[in-house]
């Protein structure tokens, strides 16, 4: 599974969307991205990509987009797949 | 892995040191002692009923026994001692995200004394995960699995931008 399939699963399967909701997704968009949704979803993404997010990189995971270029800080690629 | 894995420090508190660890109080405080805490792992309580208990003149009158909710929280209360008596979180309040698979095997009655046992699974950024199970002379009454919150402690880590 490439970086970008793993990367919306997480949001797909922690917020129980459709992968056409995920462009422009923001944090409390939608009732499920909540402050424990955030924290459940931080979770599937550190296993997803075995990685441990810093305690900033969390607070300014502010929507899909920003997630991205955050997760590219930790070498979690999803450009060119 | 836990935010806290030393273990090394095995605690025990009485009704006031539990009090100073959690917020539930009376007619809502529902675990008598801890007799072990290991920090960041696991709990074990004893909370024993008499018939002074606010409870059993309405539950039932010709029966008393103790409410299944109330079985729950005894389970729950010592469940969260297992993280709250870190110093860092004493005194915090908790809520319930979830609780799954409870099962009640047999009831309790007056002079019943419960004891509780409780394992911390997961505990990191304020949300911590876990299972209780609780026995009367080593015979099982009452278990779950439980996702507790610490709000305080989420909140910290809540995005700074919203359109909320």
């Amino acid at each position: 599974m490439s970086n970008s399939n793993k990367y919306d699963t997480a949001f797909i399967e922690t917020f129980q969307v459709d992968a056409q909701q995920l462009s422009g997704l923001q944090y409390q968009d939608i009732k499920e991205w909540d402050s424990i949704g955030h924290m459940q979803l931080m979770s599937v993404l550190e296993e997803a990509f075995s990685v441990e997010l810093d305690i900033d990189d969390i607070i300014d995971f502010s929507s899909y987009e920003k997630g991205k270029e955050i997760l590219s800080k930790y070498g979690v690629s999803m450009a060119n797949e | 892995m836990n935010e806290t894995t030393d273990t090394s420090q095995v605690m025990s508190f009485d009704t006031m040191g539990i009090q100073a660890c959690q917020r539930n109080r009376y007619p809502l405080l529902f675990v008598d002692q801890i007799v072990e805490a290991v920090p960041g792992k696991s709990a074990r309580g004893v909370k024993c009923f008499t018939y002074n208990e606010w409870f059993f003149p309405a539950h039932f009158d010709d029966e008393p026994n103790v409410p299944g909710f109330i079985l729950v929280e005894c389970l729950v209360q010592t469940f969260i001692m297992s993280f709250l008596c870190i110093d860092e979180y004493k005194g915090k309040k908790t809520n319930f995200v979830s609780i799954d698979n409870v099962k009640f095997k047999r009831k309790v009655v007056p002079g019943d004394r419960l004891e509780v046992d409780a394992t911390l699974d997961h505990f990191k950024r304020g949300i911590a995960k876990g299972h209780a199970e609780s026995y009367i002379d080593q015979e099982l009454v009452c278990q779950a699995d439980f996702v507790v919150t610490i709000p305080d402690v989420l909140d910290g880590f809540r995005p700074k931008s919203s359109r909320a």
